[in-house]
């Protein structure tokens, strides 16, 4: 308890960062369920390759190596926005893969829920496999682009540049999420067919255009978590996104899954419990804390923080 | 929220020296099989290991040719128990093996024990390290009477690491950290024992992070490693964790001391944590093959294809301990055991290799240090 006491702005900042990361992932799952009411199995291994996009982009497209020194001014920046639409782009079209042969055919066949769930989890297996073989196993190191420089320190937090920059784009990335599926006709499209899909077939809105454009802006989202993961650790393997995917699923249940402004503050509340239960019983009873408040959360909320409630904002 | 399927362990079996002729029928071929991880996060542990393997064998080969050959059967287990459990089975049914250098990670070591001995398989580890998998006290860990091993236990790793971690620094102020793993929180408690038994040392915390998991969010560990400021961090566990370990540690502002034991003692460390590797003090019950002289390291590069890495000393002993007992007639399993339990044997560094009844070498053993050094891993001698 002394740490969070006196180390608490500084745990805060960190949870506040990784936090941030579960909600884009988070929202790879929550955009899924809201059209489709099932789970995305496949989002954690969309992630993955979101990683892999980045470190294939600073490493093999730009050419830095593990000994490279840190880059700065405008090719920082071009590199660093490089990596992030690449990351996007390749987790987004992933998502795309997932949907038409794990979801598309076995929707148009009118086959039960169970079918496209395996289906998924297979679409997962394989991902995660094909990698594993590619790697052999191995953890892969990205190239250090943006140096860990402390900008600030405020209340005892050491403000790192990388962190920072998760903790202010991140946010950026939601809202502009938000705005699309509030504001855009896409977005009241997909609005409309997780609010009733046979009704919004009836207004004439195409069905699978918009469960495409689903997939794909959740894995966008999936795909940009990647990217400010892999910029500040640097360090991928094939089954990275088991542990975090697990994490944002949680993060997305918590705050009531189906609902975007549920993942936000579901993947905000997941980074600062971590990292608070880490600092006051220790590290190694991190997930035992998690799951027991997750718990706790769904005995007194059944549909998560925020459930249903908030229809303006839910997929 | 799903099933993984465990990393396929591919069980390759690979003909050293040279192919027997039909012709040549009086040619006796017998098999020996190496256990690591060949792949993972720790494969480069492997990679160096089975690397002393073959190395004996090819010369074994070599000097008997038109007589004995010895085949080399390799098992990753990618150094976990899930790894072992799935090869072990089939290394233990082939009968064709009659003795297995490895495995080389404790936990792995525990998972494949009920297989081996069941089999009458005898095993000798260059580099498992757990106290209690010689300890018959500890039925669930104890390996006997198949398991032996060349390194020196944990109880001495402890307090040498805990020593060399400290060295030079005048007041030190310590947390620890392990991996959670068979081998991490045995060697912590030794670390620990040692460090509070030391007046001059402030041990400020302990923790445990996830070792399976090599890009996790230690930011809450590291922030109560700073806020304890602390100037000598010890972590016991695997050299992939260790280096996302050192990595956010230098990235939050660390510069005190990183010490590690002999999981760390890997050039993958120092590959994967990059310049956050620079100064960190490991120690392992390993020597440097190097040591042996030019020339023995310019053909064993000339034959494998690779300089000498970590523990290729204890691997080329290990198989030349099997080796030994082929030449003298231990051609099967119950021969081989009775071998290497009752045999004297001579390593690299003419040092005498003999077995005491629960598997470890008698004597004292010994601890090496070993500093991060631009980017490359040298000795420090000794850990007194």
């Amino acid at each position: 308890m002394q740490t969070l006491i006196h180390q608490f702005w500084q745990l805060t900042f960190s949870g506040v960062a990784q936090g941030f990361i579960y909600v884009l992932i988070s929202l790879g799952y929550t955009m899924v369920y809201g059209v489709l009411r099932m789970i995305n199995f496949a989002n954690s291994e969309i992630f993955m390759f979101g990683t892999f996009a980045t470190v294939v982009v600073s490493r093999d497209l730009l050419g830095y190596g593990s000994d490279s020194q840190p880059i700065h001014g405008f090719t920082l920046i071009w590199s660093l926005a490089l990596a992030l639409v690449v990351s996007m782009i390749v987790s987004g079209v992933v998502a795309l893969l997932v949907e038409l042969i794990a979801y598309r055919r076995l929707r148009s066949r009118g086959t039960n829920r169970l079918a496209p769930l395996i289906s998924a989890i297979g679409m997962s297996i394989v991902l995660s496999e094909s990698m594993r073989l590619l790697t052999a196993s191995r953890s892969v190191g990205s190239p250090r682009l943006l140096a860990k420089t402390s900008l600030a320190e405020i209340g005892g937090a050491n403000i790192r540049v990388d962190q920072l920059m998760v903790v202010i784009v991140a946010p950026i990335m939601f809202f502009v999420l938000q705005w699309f599926v509030n504001s855009t006709r896409l977005g009241k499209g997909i609005r409309a067919v997780s609010m009733n899909e046979e009704t919004a077939k009836l207004m004439g809105i195409n069905l699978n255009r918009v469960i495409s454009a689903t997939f794909l802006i959740g894995g966008l989202m999936t795909g940009a978590s990647a990217f400010f993961f892999e910029t500040v650790y640097e360090n991928t393997k094939y089954n990275i996104g088991f542990n975090l995917g697990l994490a944002a699923f949680t993060a997305a249940v918590l705050g009531g899954i189906g609902n975007i402004r549920g993942a936000f503050f579901g993947g905000l509340a997941l980074g600062l419990l971590e990292t608070y239960a880490s600092a006051v019983l220790g590290s190694q009873w991190k997930p035992v804390t998690v799951f027991i408040v997750l718990v706790i959360v769904l005995l007194f909320r059944p549909n998560g923080i925020f459930g249903e409630a908030v229809q303006q904002t839910r997929v | 929220m799903k099933k993984k399927v465990l990393a396929g362990v591919a069980v390759v079996t690979v003909a050293l020296g040279f192919a027997v002729s039909p012709a040549d029928a009086a040619v006796k071929t017998y098999t020996l099989a190496y256990q690591g991880p060949l792949t993972g996060d720790n494969a480069q542990t492997g990679i160096d290991e089975i690397a002393g393997v073959k190395y004996a064998i090819a010369k074994f080969n070599a000097a008997h040719k038109g007589s004995i050959q010895v085949k080399l059967v390799e098992a990753d287990d990618q150094g976990g128990a899930a790894g072992a459990g799935q090869v072990a089975p089939g290394i233990a049914k082939n009968t064709a093996i009659i003795g297995l250098v490895g495995p080389a990670f404790s936990g792995a070591s525990i998972a494949s024990f009920p297989f081996y001995k069941a089999a009458g398989l005898t095993l000798i580890s260059p580099s498992a390290t757990r106290v209690t998998l010689t300890d018959p006290t500890v039925a669930s860990d104890f390996g006997g009477p198949v398991f032996h091993r060349l390194p020196s236990k944990d109880d001495k790793q402890g307090p040498a690491l805990a020593a060399y971690a400290i060295k030079g620094v005048t007041a030190p102020v310590v947390y620890d950290v392990n991996d959670q793993s068979s081998y991490g929180v045995g060697l912590s408690g030794y670390v620990q024992t040692a460090l509070k038994a030391n007046s001059k040392v402030k041990l400020a915390g302990a923790d445990a992070v996830d070792g399976t998991n090599a890009a996790l969010d230690l930011s809450a560990v590291i922030t109560k490693i700073k806020g304890a400021n602390a100037n000598v961090v010890i972590y016991e566990g695997y050299y992939a964790q260790a280096a996302s370990f050192v990595k956010q540690l230098r990235d939050a502002g660390y510069k005190g001391i990183f010490a590690s034991g002999d999981g760390t003692y890997d050039p993958g460390f120092v590959t994967l944590a990059k310049d956050a590797a620079e100064g960190a003090r490991l120690t392992a019950s390993s020597a440097v093959f190097q040591d042996a002289g030019a020339k023995i390291t310019a053909d064993f590069t000339k034959v494998i294809g690779t300089a000498p890495g970590t523990y290729a000393v204890e691997d080329y002993d290990a198989t030349n301990v099997f080796l030994t007992c082929i030449t003298k007639g231990a051609t099967t399993r119950a021969k081989m055991a009775t071998c290497v339990k009752t045999g004297t044997f001579t390593g690299l560094f003419k040092n005498t290799i003999k077995f005491d009844a629960n598997g470890d070498v008698s004597g004292t053993g010994f601890i090496n240090g070993f500093l991060v050094k631009n980017g490359v891993i040298i000795s420090a001698g000794q850990v007194k």
